[in-house]
């Protein structure tokens, strides 16, 4: 069952580019993807970087002539089409592909019919792809940045911007990723039987980890990391819509990304200042999106199993839901995380649960929510902890204490936009103490 | 005297999207569309086009070395050309500078278009006289 194209998602998530009528503003990412998924079919995971080359190739052809010759009708026909005739000179100077030429010729003949015939080939390329990039035996960085190359198009210098590191580490990466494919003899297919379940959650894993990288607000260009976002997002509804991966675990993954995503344009102002979730304009959170991750909970619904997945989805479908910060269910979002944290033991959880403990029954059971808290030696260099408890003294109205709080919190963090929210905070505070010295 | 004259525009280098990423090179084909259609709208473009990177060289006597391309120096291969009529060298250099291949490494060349030179145009003007003498 297919839930959503994918061509959707991108529309409905991103302005259509005004530059280039005609085509579609991730065109030559997502050919990139199809193309080379299906080359790879062909050639064998061990050429990938043959594939890799060959639509590079069809996509310089189109920069070369498009400009002078206009947009052809159906681009991606065109392209596929410059594509299978560079695969099949490819085929024919090496002999050990002369027996391909005809798998080629036929794979892209179905692929330019109308109706394509080839769309499950394809999408099946691309899942098989999928469960290669994502394989146990790569570790999980490395996992991400071949994801990001092979499915999604990124070069090395876009994947080193998004994950603020060096081009020499992420190519590195990518050398070390592929080695594994090669040592490992990982296999260039969609898993089955007991082995799929085990694989398919590291695709989740994966794909979560790729959404968080985009999610969370720490530096980097924004535009880069809210593009990791829809890419997770596009890949995890292809898992979705493939028999494969439709499974109730997938939905959650897919619900806990479109209900965050949807309101991450809302998260900063017109200068790139951070917004707390009760001074963000909800009318800017995108409806479309938050429709689509309701399906998808919907969907996660199907079974019994409960997810953590689920648990987030379900968290983050409670502030969608929600018209005003005053009418969020905060009962309800502590109930998840009552059950979240017995699934997922991370202090950063548990600090988040402390602040749905402080929604509900107030700051002073939110501080000691805080201060029971385990593991909270791995939270010492954490700014979010001591802006967690500064929040708690501000609302007990301990101005000094909530100022030492923030001057702490704001030690720990070197990101612009955080600093900036912990310094309004700490002039606020600032503020009380000294009226509270004219008033005694 | 014409009040516009010619210039070649000359794109040299085919090697500097081999690096770039699908969305790069559509951001830049999209650019490079919209210079190219832009100058047509205000009737500037008199003609361009792509060239392929294969070929052949030929030399000597009668065209007696044919070698391949393409050529040795990849960096100096012309990818394409725009020929174009505007007032001055001034306003081919603005045009140029706006080629969207520059910032990452490709090179504009612009060479005039060269009027018939006075030799010639004499010649022709007398073309008939010395024939009917």
């Amino acid at each position: 069952m297919r839930t959503l194209d994918s061509s959707e998602t991108s529309e409905i998530s991103k302005t259509q580019s005004s530059e280039m009528p005609g085509v579609v503003e991730d065109l030559f990412r997502r050919e990139w993807g199809k193309i080379v998924a299906t080359l790879t079919r062909i050639f064998g995971i061990e050429r990938l970087a043959l594939a890799e080359d060959v639509v590079q190739e069809a996509l310089a052809r189109a920069l070369q002539t498009w400009p002078y010759y206009g947009i052809p009708e159906n681009p991606s026909a065109w392209i596929m089409r410059v594509a299978r005739n560079l695969a099949l000179d490819q085929a024919r100077r090496e002999v050990r592909f002369r027996n391909k030429q005809e798998e080629i010729a036929g794979f892209f003949e179905r692929s330019f019919g109308d109706p394509p015939v080839a769309q499950d080939e394809i999408e099946d390329d691309r899942l098989r792809m999928i469960f290669v990039c994502c394989h146990p035996e790569i570790p999980q960085e490395a996992q991400v940045a071949l994801a990001l190359r092979t499915l999604c198009g990124f070069n090395v210098s876009e994947i080193a911007n998004a994950f603020l590191t060096s081009e020499a580490a992420i190519a590195k990466r990518l050398t070390r990723a592929k080695q594994r494919i090669r040592a490992a003899r990982i296999t260039f297919e969609i898993p089955a039987g007991p082995e799929l379940t085990a694989r398919l959650n590291g695709v989740l894993q994966t794909l979560y980890l790729l959404f968080n990288e985009g999610y969370k607000a720490s530096g980097g260009d924004r535009l880069i990391r809210e593009e990791l976002c829809h890419e997770a997002i596009r890949l995890t509804d292809l898992v979705a819509g493939h028999s494969a991966g439709n499974r109730p675990q997938t939905h959650a993954l897919a619900a806990l990304m479109y209900l965050n995503a949807a309101r991450l344009s809302a998260r900063t102002d017109s200068e790139g200042h951070i917004l707390r979730l009760k001074e963000q304009n909800r009318s800017r959170w995108d409806k479309s999106m938050i429709a689509k991750g309701m399906f998808h909970l919907a969907q996660s619904a199907a079974g019994t199993e409960v997810s953590v997945y689920h648990l987030q989805a379900g968290i983050a479908a409670c502030h969608c839901a929600a018209p005003d910060a005053k009418s969020t269910n905060w009962p309800q979002i502590l109930s998840l995380y009552d059950r979240l944290v017995e699934l997922d033991d991370s202090p950063i959880v548990a600090l988040n649960r402390a602040v749905a403990v402080a929604h509900v029954h107030g700051p002073a059971a939110g501080m000691s929510a805080v201060k029971s808290l385990r593991d909270r030696r791995e939270l010492q260099s954490y700014y979010l902890l001591y802006a967690v408890l500064g929040e708690f003294e501000a609302q007990l109205h301990h101005a000094e204490a909530a100022a030492t709080y923030f001057r702490r919190a704001l030690k720990q963090t070197g990101i612009a936009s955080e600093q900036h929210l912990l310094r309004k905070r700490l002039r606020e505070c600032e503020k009380q103490m000294a009226s509270a010295v004219t008033a005694s | 005297m014409p009040t516009t004259s010619e210039y070649l525009l000359l794109f040299r280098g085919t090697q500097w999207y081999k690096g770039l990423s699908p969305a790069e090179i559509q951001k830049v084909m999209s650019r490079w569309r919209a210079w190219y259609s832009a100058l047509q709208t205000q009737g500037k473009m008199k003609g361009g086009l792509p060239l392929l990177s294969e070929g052949k060289v030929i030399s000597g006597a009668r065209g007696r070395f044919v070698t391949d391309g393409p050529f040795s120096e990849s960096k100096e291969a012309i990818g394409g050309y725009f020929l174009i009529g505007v007032d001055s060298l001034e306003e081919a250099i603005d045009i140029a500078r706006q080629c969207p291949g520059l910032e990452h490494g490709a090179v504009v060349e612009i060479r005039p278009v060269a009027q018939e030179c006075a030799a010639s145009e004499f010649a022709r003007q007398n073309e008939g006289r010395y024939a009917n003498a």
